[in-house]
């Protein structure tokens, strides 16, 4: 299951947003992937998710594989959408 | 006998600062002092350089500066965030010495910081280090108090 998203922060993916999205994505049992121009990357990890250099308008696709992976990704994105509350 | 012989690895971390090392539990922003990210320490800088506290590759410099990812060559990954709430300075007050990718080795300068502007805008100085892939760790012992990048600020025992 896969759904666009589109980052909504003025300083983009930062600590704090990171730390939201790491820490939700990290309580589903499946398999949760952000991607971003062709990389792919781990949403259970704050490195990874770093090393993406996601900014403000950034389009990216959650992804996500086993048995809660709809509920995961449709959280994420919601919560990717919404600006993590900051906006 | 299985495991007489088995010695975990142990790394040392260097303070990224010249200043104090604090407990994480000090850190004004539930993001890291809830342990959300991973496990580690603060620093309260009284200089405005950022130093590696390992070796290293740098995986990510934030666009506007203010936090680092570096990973060690044992697969060890460090998040290092200058101040807390310092991403509202948008950059300001902040200049990176390394990108995606470098190498760097222990003590080298990875960022310069402005701490009056820091003071003056942002929510505090206190700078956390944080073990983010913590699946890797068995211990961390922290040394807390005056800290300089000839001290080991913390000794990590892997798995």
């Amino acid at each position: 299951m896969e759904r666009k998203a589109i980052v909504k922060n003025e300083a983009g993916l930062h600590a704090r947003p990171a730390g939201i999205l790491v820490k939700k994505a990290n309580g589903y049992k499946s398999q949760i992937e952000i991607i971003f121009n062709g990389k792919k990357v781990s949403a259970k990890s704050i490195m990874g998710i770093m090393s993406l250099g996601l900014f403000k308008g950034s389009e990216i696709i959650v992804s996500a594989k086993g048995e809660d992976a709809v509920e995961a990704v449709n959280t994420l994105v919601e919560l990717i959408e919404d600006g993590f509350g900051e906006i | 006998m299985f495991g007489l012989f088995k010695k975990n690895k142990k790394i040392d971390i260097y303070s990224p600062v010249t200043g104090r090392a604090v407990p994480i539990t000090k850190v004004p922003d539930e993001v890291f002092s809830s342990k959300m990210v991973g496990d580690g320490m603060a620093f309260e800088p009284d200089e405005g350089i950022l130093y590696s506290p390992i070796d290293g590759e740098i995986v990510q410099v934030f666009p506007t500066n203010h936090a680092v990812g570096i990973k060690t060559k044992d697969g060890l990954e460090i998040l290092l965030h200058i101040g807390i709430d310092t991403v509202i300075m948008k950059g300001e007050g902040f200049e990176r010495f390394v990108n995606a990718g470098d190498k760097v080795s222990a003590g080298q300068k990875l960022v310069e910081f402005d701490l009056d502007l820091i003071k003056k805008m942002a929510k505090s100085v206190i700078t956390p280090l944080i073990i983010t892939n913590m699946d890797m760790v068995d211990k961390i012992k922290c040394n807390y108090g005056n800290a300089s990048q000839k001290t080991i600020a913390a000794s990590i025992t892997l798995r």
